[in-house]
């Protein structure tokens, strides 16, 4: 059974209309990229997925539950979890404040021990408030602090923007024990060939349009959409 | 010049209504930071604690009762503006909010009025805070110390509920960013009410404690309304520490310029507020802030 | 009757039906309550709110302070009369109301700074503030909690003639006459550019400051003309009850004008005094139900509540809508409409020359030297260097997190750079606000649409061009709002070149997206700039939609220099001379369309080659 079913969706910025009968599927123990351009729509889609938004039209299943209406807090607690872009760590919080609060709502969190362990630096940091940490530690924090949930499904949106070349592929590294566990993702880079080594399929948007829907393999074979729709 | 023993006398005066009003004023902070709405009424619900008090008092000889009285009509109040009127409004302009909170503190106040009339109704001392504390070179009344202690003790409670409980995490987490505190499974909005209540409930039992210093009347409630809003611009919107520091200095204003002149007294906490405005007009402790 | 005949009732009725209500109403009330001085009552805080109107019901400032003006107002005018310094009652009205708008410079430039909740909270201390001020350390003067009895009505000598304003209807006629007067004013002010300006800083202040309009002025204007009618109405209030009362100052004086307000209606100027004709009229009808006496105000707050809640426009806004619903439409300007002649519109269009040419060839028209800005630790924009000559169509492309916003940002001169110069047409703006960069001819267009949703396309449009022609301030009241022919015409050659007339007149939240989106680019064509800077401006459309907006900007280019940053590649490779790239806050690379589409360094960049794992 699929995980995600999202059938043509179409969702607007208040009347700007974004995203244009997306459809797309996420089997478990998938990774799948989402890519293209800023402004392609796939922050917009992941966040219609999440419940910030909500589609004008179109149905989004999750585990077989229509889920295009509900808030998000309670998509959340269905075990979909959005990573979000600008991180959105709480900088008045401490680490384990921020990984506490994350752990709320979750019915068998994971413990801290073992966050840790993914994570060791965020260790030595658990005292630091969120304001005080790198972009790097912030980008570490956000990913924990889905982690800390069991999610199902996380939804990484632009997890490597901005990030030295070290941390981008320390990250990596963890993505791929993640997805060794069998962890479902979908992931939405910029950086095409980070996403293309983690995930096994992918979808490419443009201007709101789905114009690519394949392995990541056949995206790479094709030089001509990898051009016309990722490059320039 | 004011000699030492009235300085003193002053200065601690000040830390007595100082702490008071950084009681009523974190209430008020807290409301404005997490639900963004300017309550109007919080000084309505100040003097409703104050006649909770006169009420009980007037069958029982007990403070610890009007205070769990007092604590209990303002949860219930509270609630009820809450769930019954505030939360219609989430989505409507900030001035509307404003509005909706001006008018309902005029509606209480008439109601007060209407059943115990606008003369001023004497609360007693409790037996345990009549007399002095005389330490020689000075001497002050009782009651103030132990004013003190309860709202220390009050405070340090907020503090514990703010940083030490799941839902003070929220509400601290939802303060700075609702959207993702939402995105952790976390439904703020129902956060919201027991802020509203807890932030109620605050100033009526600061209004129980007042109750014996002061002339209790309907419109009590308004003077400590306008010196909520001159603490929380100074200390910082939505900030627990601003509005604790923020009423201190504002009490000490108040308590220290009536030694040089008391007409000026009053206008000396304006001056300050101006001052912030001009130089740091997001407070001492605010961030952003809302507005 | 003439079309021009016509639109001339239209814009007098109102003050014609006022003059009319004034004449007859008083003998209504003198009738059925034996006397008229209620009905001067209502007309002295009909004063009070006139001011409190533009201040709130125009300009969304609420203000809970007002009545620190009303009794300064009241208290000076009646100081100088009672204590002798003063014989004749108008210069002591004079002087009472100028006082009044001086203390409101002082208040205005405090409280001004901050907007919503605070600027209630900070009008409310200033209140409180002049109260405790008027009932203590001036008492001497004030007369402290009694107030000052004695204040003498004032009278007129013409010719023969003596007439004392003393008694019932004398002081009705005086305060009537007062009435009028403001009403007229108010509606010049409404009707005028400022009004326009008032409403616009309501709807968007941001975008009303970046196009050109100085806002932070403009509320100070409109908070003085505020004090100067609440320092009227109190001066009128001692004269008319020969006393001038100490409550003038405090919140419930504030807070009553606010509340009669809503009630009547924010925004219809008229709201105010009627409110305060629904209050005291339920004020003195309620307390004589024995049931009822003294809860009188409590059922009035609770009227409130419901109002607020249920009926937020008023009594007067709600009546006004079901009017408009009817068909009635108010006498909106709507200017005429131009035949379609393309070279007569270009002409309209054309850029305005900016204040300083530069004597140096070639003539930059943006010269970008050695830009940085640092967010925290981020490094967002890195030294970017740009030179742009006239006339050129230059596109700004990168990946996410290049720094293109940021840059584009600081273009705009909505943010100021860490270092290094950016000068238009040989000015340094880099340190120049948005509203002197509309001025100086730099605009832009904005990705998320920035507009004045309850305003008509054409009011939008005139609320740009207006900025232009008539500079950051102007304090025109006299003139109506469409009174400049020349911005007029302007309006309408951008709507004919946007292709939007046939909505000229529709209010804009009602329209689609395309049109607003067109709209949006028209708010920015509107100062005539030289330099445009265009922020994703085909987002959100369809692809017919983007087929019109990339026509529009090529006939845009004619002796302007435009920027333009998009993500839709197609359209930046069709429509740009030359792009550049950027990548992490830095120029990657710059050259016409066809050197940026074969440079491998790009390449990498977009597809993730730099950050290779």
């Amino acid at each position: 059974m699929s995980m995600i079913e999202i059938e043509r969706i179409n969702t607007y910025y208040g009347d700007s209309h974004v995203l244009f009968d997306v459809s797309m599927v996420v089997r478990e123990r998938e990774v799948v990229a989402l890519l293209g351009r800023n402004g392609a729509g796939k922050s917009t889609t992941l966040k219609t997925l999440a419940g910030v938004l909500h589609p004008r039209s179109g149905t989004i299943r999750f585990e077989g539950e229509p889920i295009e209406l509900l808030p998000s807090h309670k998509i959340a607690r269905l075990g979909l979890q959005l990573v979000p872009e600008e991180r959105r760590i709480f900088g008045g919080l401490t680490v384990e404040e921020n990984l506490d609060l994350a752990a709320l709502s979750a019915p068998a969190p994971l413990p801290l021990a073992e966050i840790f362990a993914i994570f060791p630096r965020l260790r030595e940091r658990r005292g630091s408030y969120g304001r005080s940490l790198s972009g790097g530690e912030q980008q570490m924090l956000t990913i924990a602090r889905a982690l800390i949930r069991r999610p199902r499904l996380i939804l990484l949106d632009e997890p490597f923007e901005g990030l030295a070349v070290i941390i981008v592929q320390n990250l990596l590294e963890v993505c791929r024990q993640l997805v060794a566990q069998g962890q479902t993702i979908v992931i939405v880079e910029q950086n095409v060939r980070a996403a293309l080594s983690l995930a096994s399929r992918a979808y490419v948007l443009n201007n709101g349009h789905v114009v690519f829907e394949g392995t990541s393999e056949a995206l790479q074979a094709s030089p001509d959409v990898m051009n016309r729709y990722l490059g320039v | 010049m004011p000699t030492l023993p009235q300085f003193l006398s002053q200065a601690f005066n000040g830390i007595a209504l100082g702490s008071l009003l950084a009681l009523v004023a974190s209430g008020l902070s807290i409301i404005l930071g997490t639900l963004g709405v300017l309550n109007f009424a919080h000084g309505a619900m100040f003097m409703l604690g104050a006649y909770t008090a006169f009420v009980v008092l007037g069958h029982w000889d007990s403070f610890a009762i009007a205070l769990a009285l007092g604590a209990l009509v303002l949860v219930l109040v509270g609630f009820a503006t809450e769930r019954g009127l505030i939360r219609f409004y989430y989505s409507r302009p900030k001035e509307d909010q404003i509005l909706v909170t001006f008018g309902l503190g005029i509606m209480m106040v008439e109601a007060v009025r209407y059943v115990f009339g606008s003369l001023s109704q004497p609360v007693p001392l409790p037996s345990w805070g009549q007399g002095i504390v005389n330490l020689g070179f000075f001497i002050f009344p009782l009651y103030r110390v132990e004013v003190i202690g309860i709202v220390a003790v009050l405070l340090f409670t907020f503090y514990q509920l703010l940083y030490r409980t799941r839902i003070g995490l929220v509400v601290r987490a939802g303060i700075e960013d609702p959207l993702m505190v939402e995105l952790l499974g976390t439904h703020v909005r129902r956060v919201f009410m027991v802020v509203f209540t807890i932030g109620a409930m605050a100033a009526g039992i600061a209004g129980v404690i007042y109750a014996p210093l002061a002339a209790v009347i309907p419109n009590m409630g308004e003077p400590f309304l306008v010196q909520c809003f001159v603490v929380v611009v100074i200390g910082g919107l939505g900030s627990f520490p601003g509005a604790v520091v923020g009423g201190i200095v504002v009490g000490e204003i108040l308590s220290l310029t009536t030694l040089f002149d008391p007409a000026y007294s009053q206008a000396a906490i304006y001056a300050v507020m101006a001052l912030v405005l001009i130089v740091r007009p997001r407070g001492l402790f605010g961030t952003m802030g809302r507005a | 009757m003439g079309g021009s005949n016509r639109r001339r009732l239209k814009r007098w009725l109102p003050e014609l039906s006022m003059a009319i209500a004034l004449v007859i109403l008083p003998f209504v009330f003198d009738t059925w309550l034996g006397s008229v001085d209620l009905f001067t009552r209502i007309l002295i805080w009909g004063i009070f709110g006139l001011g409190f109107d533009l201040l709130f019901g125009r300009t969304g400032l609420l203000s809970f302070g007002q009545g620190a003006f009303y009794g300064t107002g009241g208290f000076v005018t009646a100081y100088l009369l009672t204590s002798g310094r003063m014989d004749n009652v108008w210069l002591a009205l004079a002087a009472g109301v100028a006082a009044a708008a001086l203390f409101s410079v002082f208040v205005g430039l405090l409280a001004l700074r901050r907007v919503g909740i605070y600027f209630a909270m900070i009008t409310l201390a200033f209140g409180e503030l002049s109260f405790f001020l008027e009932n203590s350390p001036l008492s001497r003067w004030t007369g402290g909690e009694n107030g000052l009895p004695g204040v003498p009505a004032p009278s007129i000598q013409i010719g023969g003639l003596d007439y004392s304003f003393a008694g019932s209807w004398p002081s009705y006629q005086l305060i009537a006459g007062f009435y009028f007067i403001g009403f007229v004013f108010a509606r010049f002010v409404v009707l005028s550019p400022v009004g326009s300006v008032l409403t616009a800083i309501q709807q968007n202040p941001q975008r009303t400051a970046a196009l050109g309009h100085d806002v932070a002025a403009y509320k100070l204007t409109v908070f003085v003309l505020a004090a100067i009618f609440a320092g009227c109405g109190g001066a009128l209030l001692g004269i008319f009850q020969s006393y001038m009362p100490p409550d003038a100052f405090g919140l419930d004086t504030s807070g009553q004008l606010v509340i009669q307000t809503v009630i009547g209606g924010a925004g219809t100027l008229i709201g105010p005094a009627v409110g305060a004709a629904i209050w005291l009229t339920l004020r003195d009808l309620l307390q004589q139900v024995p049931a009822i006496g003294d809860l009188w105000k409590f059922i009035l707050g609770l009227v409130f509540v419901l109002l607020v809640t249920f009926m937020p426009n008023g009594v007067v806004g709600n009546i006004i809508r079901v009017w408009l619903r009817f068909g009635f439409r108010p006498a909106v300007a709507t200017g005429t409409d131009r035949p379609g002649d393309v070279t007569a519109r270009e002409a309209l269009l054309a850029p305005l020359p900016t204040a300083i040419a530069p004597s140096l060839p070639p003539r930059l028209a943006l010269d970008v030297r050695d830009i940085s800005k640092a967010y925290g630790g981020i490094q967002a924009v890195d030294r970017v260097s740009l030179a742009l000559p006239e006339g050129r169509l230059h596109a700004i492309i990168g990946p996410n997190g290049a720094g293109k916003s940021t840059f584009l940002r600081l273009l705009a001169c909505e943010e100021t750079p860490d270092s290094g110069e950016i000068l238009l047409h040989g000015i340094d703006v880099a340190a120049a606000d948005v509203t002197a960069a509309y001025q100086y001819g730099l605009a832009k267009s904005y990705q998320i649409n920035q507009l004045f949703p309850q305003l008509t396309m054409r009011q939008n449009l005139r609320i740009g061009a207006l900025g232009r022609h008539r500079g950051r301030l102007r304090l025109d009241i006299f003139r109506p709002a469409d009174g400049f022919a020349k911005v007029e015409d302007i309006v309408a050659a951008l709507l004919e070149e946007l292709g939007l007339t046939e909505c000229a007149d529709l209010v804009v939240s009602t329209l689609p997206y395309g049109e607003k989106r067109r709209l949006e680019l028209g708010l920015a064509l509107a100062s005539q700039p030289s330099v445009l800077l265009l922020d994703e401006p085909l987002a959100g459309l369809s692809a017919v939609e983007r087929e019109g907006v990339k026509q529009l900007i090529r006939n845009l280019r004619k002796g302007r220099t435009i920027i333009l940053v998009e993500h839709d590649m197609d359209a930046v490779f069709e429509l740009a001379e030359r792009i550049t790239v950027l990548h992490e806050g830095r120029k990657l690379a710059e050259g016409t369309p066809n050197e940026i589409s074969g440079d491998p360094l790009v390449k990498q960049a977009y597809l993730g080659g730099m950050t290779v794992p």
